[in-house]
């Protein structure tokens, strides 16, 4: 009877303290949870570092896709969009401003500033570039694009550097912006100039970084490469064929410093299909430096190209000049961040290289990424998942960099 | 905010059912027994406004969520020295 009783008892203890040795497991992985989620959320929040990962981390997906993503929305700022011009040497700079509603939060106490310059070209209602402003905005930063009617005209001139620096020293003096917090975003040849802006005296121990994406560094090393429609790269020739937007650019920017009848001729000369196609009879009208140039732009004498760049009017070369970040590489204080998609047929990425060599040799603090999802600086479409990741993780790290810059 | 304010409750509502899990959290009976979620969800929503107000609205979900394992972690400490039970198992 006894042992019956033992036999019958035995089952029923079994699943019990298999129950309670799974309970056990279970409340260990809870708590194990728990601690992990306290411990990073906590970091997350009090580290300024942590704060610009969170910011950094819901900004990436809006840099990937083109759109605002839902938690973005939903978590977000809500936002305001301003305009105001102000004056400068280049004319009015048009400024459109995307800043969060609400006053700056009590802890920092203020708010970054960033400074998007977009290029050539009126970009004020692309997508992307809004996209990228609003964005920006929603996570807190006060988002300020600038352009001005040389830019909008595809044209480069030296005084846009002075709309660079007016239009900073317009955010540093924004309510709520903290002045030492303030960096300067320049795409294409918006890049070049936020570069030179940044060695200007009047900013350059107060702004906080400054980051090209796909710009250049020296302009008489871009017409030579567009020249001779081929790119340097550790020793080497590699074939080139740049957009017609750059080579409109120049060729705008150029003009300026030829005789009136080559400038005519150089304007009335652009395509959209190929840049610029003169007849043979309007190619003989040009002067000897206006053929130059042409030749230069074109790309149709790349044996040539030294002869053609040394052709060009004394004064050609001065504004090729006056248009580089090299010229002015050692003045700059604040720490740079280079972007630069391997595929740009906008402006070769040797351009970006060069400029961190520059930098290294001067000992400056600088990153410098090469990205392969981007052409130019709008993300490609039909990416691999691999490759997203990689240069996901490249732009995400320079996105924490940038935006606890000032923090 | 509505939604953000559903969106901590939430949050706090499933780190109550984690710490209950956790046996962190003391265990409702009855039919009060989802009272025992309260205390996460009323913590992670008072975290999440506290956090919109001193820091930024992006990271005021994080703080919801720190500050409401906060609370049941220590909520369910003093039920267990109240109860007398060991406050470690």
């Amino acid at each position: 009877m006894q042992r019956a009783q033992v036999t019958t008892t035995q089952p029923s203890l079994a699943p019990a303290r298999k129950r309670r040795g799974w309970r056990r497991w279970t409340a260990l992985v809870a708590r194990g949870a728990l601690a992990l989620a306290f411990i990073a959320t906590l970091l997350l929040t009090v580290t300024p570092t942590g704060r610009a990962g969170v910011r950094a981390a819901l900004i990436l997906p809006a840099l990937l896709t083109a759109t605002e993503p839902p938690p973005l929305l939903i978590a977000g700022d809500p936002i305001r969009h301003t305009q105001r011009s102000i004056a400068s040497q280049d004319g009015p700079v048009y400024l459109d401003i995307y800043a969060p509603t609400m006053p700056p939060p009590p802890i920092p106490g203020t708010r970054q500033g960033l400074l998007l310059i977009s290029g050539v070209g009126d970009n004020r209602g692309v997508p992307q570039f809004v996209n990228l402003a609003q964005s920006l905005a929603r996570s807190g930063v006060v988002a300020m694009t600038m352009t001005t009617y040389t830019l909008m005209g595809y044209t480069l001139a030296p005084a846009t550097v002075d709309a660079v620096v007016q239009a900073t020293l317009a955010l540093q003096h924004t309510p709520g912006v903290n002045s030492r917090d303030v960096g300067i975003v320049g795409l294409s040849a918006g890049g070049a100039l936020g570069a030179m802006a940044a060695a200007d005296p009047r900013i350059r121990d107060t702004l906080g970084f400054v980051l090209t994406f796909g710009g250049y560094f020296d302009a008489t090393n871009l017409l030579r490469d567009m020249g001779r429609r081929a790119l340097m790269v550790d020793g080497k020739l590699v074939p080139w064929q740049p957009d017609p937007v750059p080579i409109q650019a120049l060729a705008n920017t150029i003009a300026l410093t030829l005789p009136g009848a080559d400038q005519s001729l150089i304007y009335s000369g652009f395509n959209t299909i190929n840049g610029l196609s003169l007849s043979p009879a309007d190619q003989a009208r040009l002067s000897p430096a206006g053929q130059a140039a042409y030749h230069l732009l074109v790309g149709d004498e790349p044996d040539r190209v030294a002869a053609n760049l040394a052709a060009l009017p004394p004064q050609g070369h001065t504004l090729l000049a006056s248009l580089s970040p090299s010229s002015v590489v050692a003045q700059i204080h604040a720490k740079v961040y280079l972007l630069h998609d391997q595929s740009d047929i906008y402006v070769p990425y040797t351009e970006s290289r060069d400029f961190a060599a520059a930098l290294t040799r001067l000992g400056h603090p600088h990153e410098f990424v090469e990205f392969s999802i981007f052409q130019h600086v709008e993300v490609k479409s039909g990416l691999g998942i691999g490759q997203t990741l990689h240069d996901g993780w490249s732009l995400y790290q320079i996105l924490v960099a940038t935006l606890g810059a000032g923090a | 905010m509505l939604i953000l304010s559903l969106i901590w409750l939430g949050l706090g509502v499933v780190i109550g059912s984690v710490a209950l899990a956790a046996r962190l959290a003391p265990v409702g009976r009855g039919r009060l027994g989802w009272l025992a979620l309260a205390p996460g969800a009323v913590a992670a929503l008072l975290g999440g406004w506290l956090g919109s107000m001193l820091l930024d609205r992006i990271e005021a979900s994080l703080v919801a969520v720190w500050v409401s394992i906060l609370a049941v972690s220590v909520v369910g400490l003093l039920a267990r020295r109240q109860r007398g039970m060991p406050t470690v198992e």
